[in-house]
């Protein structure tokens, strides 16, 4: 189990003593219902589940919550970003381009999947005020930049998991 | 049950199984059996993944007690849990009346 979990980059020692209690009250229980050690060993083992299974859903529930966190951090940058572009006093649109475009490409490389969604949430910002602010719906090409970011950081992800999977 | 058509239901079930009790891992699982008269007979070591991100969510808290030598780990529902454990009750009514409206029970 320790080992599946490592696998998979889940570092808990608290998860094992956790299944560790379970198994050993899985099997009290056995025994306590009339079976030898073996057969309530087997039982306790069978009803718990593969190491390979509890390990992989371990990774699948992180997975969601580290994606809901990215969420919130892809959000809280895209509006970090509109908010400074926004300033009377910023003139300086390369560092926003380059902001959005490192910014989206660090989010694409960490997202699992939806990277149109990752990337709205950079990049829906800035555009949706200036077109609130100058009425000019062209300025939806902004939403571009994100776009780029994210997919080319999400291109690399797969790119690299890949690589894993074969190597 | 399968553990596939229990997916979207299990944040809702244990949750009102913690709420009766604060409990550790085996118990909730027991509890969750005895309740549904059987039909709820998951493999066990998938309900911890849940158990833990419900904690990281905030809906449930746990602590480290021991007894008879053993370390377990006790969770108990949060306020945020019981907020949540609410409006995913309003949820399943909504849902399952409309399921027994539909087929007519």
């Amino acid at each position: 189990m320790e080992w599946e979990l490592r696998l998979r980059g889940v570092f808990d020692p608290e998860i094992l003593i956790e299944m560790e209690s379970h198994l050993l009250d899985a099997f009290d229980d056995g025994i306590h219902h009339g079976m030898d050690q073996q057969e309530a060993q087997q039982q306790a083992l069978v009803r718990f589940g593969s190491a390979h299974s509890v390990a992989r859903q371990f990774f699948l529930e992180r997975q969601t919550m580290k994606q809901k966190l990215l969420m919130i951090a892809a959000v809280m940058f895209g509006l970090l970003v509109a908010y400074v572009d926004t300033r009377p006093t910023w003139d300086d649109t390369g560092i926003t381009v380059f902001s959005l475009l490192l910014g989206g490409g660090i989010i694409g490389l960490l997202a699992q999947k939806r990277p149109w969604f990752f990337a709205l949430a950079v990049g829906l910002w800035l555009p949706l005020w200036t077109i609130l602010k100058s009425h000019d719906l062209a300025m939806i090409i902004l939403l571009v930049i994100p776009f780029f970011g994210v997919y080319a950081g999400w291109v690399l992800n797969l790119g690299i998991h890949k690589l894993r999977q074969t190597g | 049950m399968k553990g596939e058509a229990l997916k979207g239901h299990l944040d809702l079930l244990l949750l009102a199984v913690i709420e009766t009790k604060p409990a550790h891992g085996y118990v909730i699982i027991e509890l969750l059996r005895e309740r549904s008269g059987g039909t709820f007979d998951l493999p066990e070591g998938t309900v911890y993944p849940a158990l833990h991100r419900l904690q990281d969510e905030g809906f449930l808290s746990s602590h480290w007690s021991e007894s008879g030598g053993r370390r377990k780990r006790i969770y108990e529902l949060t306020p945020r849990g019981k907020l949540a454990l609410a409006k995913h009750q309003e949820e399943w009514n909504r849902f399952a009346q409309a399921v027994n409206s539909t087929v007519g029970i």
